[in-house]
């Protein structure tokens, strides 16, 4: 059914009953972006199961237990130290990005084990910034 | 004449006031941190000078490295852009005392309309309808509370020096308005390191309607007409265009003559917009209700727009104006700073057709408009009759997190607003760029929604239905589409891949 053509660097022509449409590709297999028609995809496209709920719903899920950074930041307030008990919602940290402070909150509740930044470091994405038990 | 311009800024409008300069024969200097040394400002001027490292206050924003640049480079004018130390009257009045020909109005002007409060009585003074509102000399609490009973609810509490929303509180009902002098009064010093706080009425769904200004050394003052930014999100603006759909010709008129009385009032040089609050409620004769009995005294009962404020540089949106009127806005600031005359008269200029433009945001709109960094994989700007893309920005090259997260403009112009719009829509749809989230899935979204179409967005627009454009439905991935996404594993040298599925070759006459 679906004849792809590549004509460009990263850009693709699929024929579809007849239909060109053109699609453009970037990224390693294990998280690849696609564009196609102002839509962005992204996601492992080689499993079985790809991430294709809306966008950045895709690789980064983190696990209750941790709080990752969602992008490289510099930590300007820690909100909490180990021992502390969180509810969902409550600030655990406020990063600085791009002249923007983010209040990073916790995804559920628990208690902090661990600190794994100081106010002031640079973090890169998904770094580990806080643990729960 | 100006013989070298260093331009103090970077991205897309670095880029852009370079090209002015290549245009004209000024020799441009760039100046970049260590996070821009690969930037595309760098790569298109003339010069370039190294600022220091990425944080903005150890390059961008010093006056000492920047004026230190512009002597090592043998430099005599500053372009300043937007931002940074666009509206700095330190860095003005250094760029002054250093000999260089700072490219906008002297130094002065910038401290008379940056402050809030003198440029609102400025405005007044010169017959220009303010929203009503007072400073009262009285900054206690008891001082407030009696100034908003004056000026009626709901209101504004803001603080003289603010910006950006800091320091700015709405209050509906009599209950809240102690907490909210106190927060903007704490969120005043914070910011800005001045608590003083003034109150103004609340405007209800107003239009954002701006007008270009120009003025130089011998008197001369030209209007280019407005433009209408009210998609804003959290004061940010997001869609600008021209004209706005939302003024007759005669309220045009007005507007714009009402922007020259100010602009001559502030002695005012060089290019600058004159922000309006339009209030086309207050038009269609909605009451308002005043509070505790007070009769609430309207200034401007004959006109439906209030000065906001003036912002005295290039604004982010200048391209909009530049399309429908035809001018190079930045070859005109160089002119004026120069001493020469205006290029054109206000007769020489008119509208022509429509223009809308479009800021393409490093940012992700499902996730709280979260800013995003990261290398662009693949970065293709669309190239189509009617469609002008400012970018600062090449594939390949690193978004950081040190600046501000816009990449790039698309403006579209057309022969009428629909016909600008579908161009607009068609752009972005042809702008791909992956390696990070952009706006543009939601800038579509935005584009497509009935009101926009209409030309009928207040300010509070984006704040009220953002989010659920934000969220992109979930959808399938079009079996196309990952065709092409695992396409992209063969190797090259099997330029044509076809599906198992199919065991048709194809032939494409733009293949390589």
């Amino acid at each position: 059914m679906a004849a792809v053509t590549r004509i460009g660097d990263g850009a693709y022509r699929v024929e579809v009953d007849g239909r060109g449409e053109i699609v453009f590709v970037a990224g390693p297999p294990r998280d690849r972006w696609v564009f196609w028609h102002g839509q962005v995809f992204r996601g492992d496209f080689l499993t079985a199961a790809p991430r294709n709920g809306p966008p950045g719903s895709g690789p980064r899920a983190y696990p209750v237990h941790a709080l990752a950074a969602p992008m490289p930041a510099t930590v300007i307030r820690v909100a909490v130290k180990p021992g502390d008990a969180v509810k969902k919602g409550d600030i655990v940290l406020v990063l600085e990005a791009m002249k923007m402070e983010l209040p990073i909150r916790a995804a559920g509740d628990g208690v902090v084990a661990m600190v794994r930044c100081r106010e002031g470091e640079l973090v890169q994405a998904d770094a580990t910034l806080v643990e729960f038990t | 004449m100006i013989s070298r311009l260093l331009v103090a800024n970077r991205g897309e409008i670095a880029v852009r006031i370079v090209r002015a300069c290549r245009e004209i024969g000024i020799e441009s200097v760039a100046v970049y941190s260590d996070a821009d040394s690969r930037s595309p400002h760098v790569a298109a001027a003339d010069r370039a000078v190294a600022i220091g490292p990425a944080p903005a206050a150890d390059s961008y924003l010093s006056i000492p490295r920047l004026i230190d640049a512009a002597r090592r480079s043998g430099a005599d004018a500053v372009h300043p852009g937007y931002g940074f130390l666009a509206e700095n009257t330190a860095f003005a009045a250094a760029c002054a005392g250093a000999g260089l020909t700072f490219v906008g109005p002297p130094a002065a002007v910038i401290a008379r309309m940056g402050s809030k409060i003198d440029a609102r009585r400025l405005a007044s003074g010169a017959g220009v309808p303010v929203v009503p509102g007072e400073t009262p000399e009285d900054q206690s609490d008891d001082g407030l509370r009696t100034a908003v009973h004056r000026v009626g609810l709901p209101a504004l509490v803001k603080a003289s020096a603010g910006g950006g929303g800091k320091g700015m509180r709405r209050v509906r009902d009599a209950g809240e308005l102690d907490e909210s002098i106190q927060a903007a009064r704490r969120e005043a010093v914070a910011a800005f390191g001045d608590g003083t706080l003034y109150v103004e009425r609340l405007v209800e769904e107003p239009r954002h309607v701006e007008v270009q200004v120009f003025a130089d050394d011998h008197g001369g003052i030209v209007h280019l007409f407005e433009r209408d930014c009210s998609v804003q999100r959290r004061h940010q603006k997001v869609i600008e265009e021209s004209p706005s759909p939302a003024l007759t010709s005669r309220l045009r008129a007005r507007i714009t003559e009402a922007a020259v009385t100010v602009t001559r009032a502030a002695q005012y040089r060089n290019a600058g917009t004159i922000e309006f609050l339009l209030d086309l409620n207050r038009e269609s004769g909605t009451a308002r209700t005043a509070w505790a009995g007070h009769r609430v005294p309207d200034a401007a009962d004959e006109a439906p727009f209030y000065f906001l404020e003036m912002n005295t540089r290039l604004q982010v949106e200048h391209p909009v104006t530049e399309q429908v009127t035809g001018v190079d806005m930045v070859r005109a600031q160089l002119l004026v700073a120069a001493g020469e005359r205006l290029p054109w008269t206000q007769a020489d200029v008119s509208q022509r057709g429509h223009a809308i433009e479009a800021r393409i945001y490093a940012e992700d709109p499902a996730h709280g408009f979260l800013p995003q960094a990261g290398r662009l994989l693949l970065y293709r700007e669309p190239r189509l009759p009617g469609v002008r893309v400012d970018s600062g920005v090449t594939e390949g090259g690193e978004v950081s997190i040190y600046y501000d997260p816009m990449i790039a403009k698309v403006i579209a112009t057309a022969e009428t607003r629909d016909l600008a719009l579908a161009r607009l829509t068609a752009a972005l749809r042809a702008f791909p760029v992956l390696g990070l989230r952009t706006n543009i899935p939601f800038l579509l979204r935005v584009l497509e929604h009935p009101r926009f179409r209409k030309g009928a967005v207040d300010t509070g627009f984006l704040d009220r239905e953002g989010a659920a454009l934000a969220e992109a439905t979930a959808r399938e991935i079009p079996d196309f589409v990952r065709a092409a996404a695992l396409a992209h594993d063969q190797p090259e040298s099997q330029s044509a891949i076809r599906n198992p599925q199919s065991a048709m070759a194809s032939w494409d006459p733009w293949q390589p």
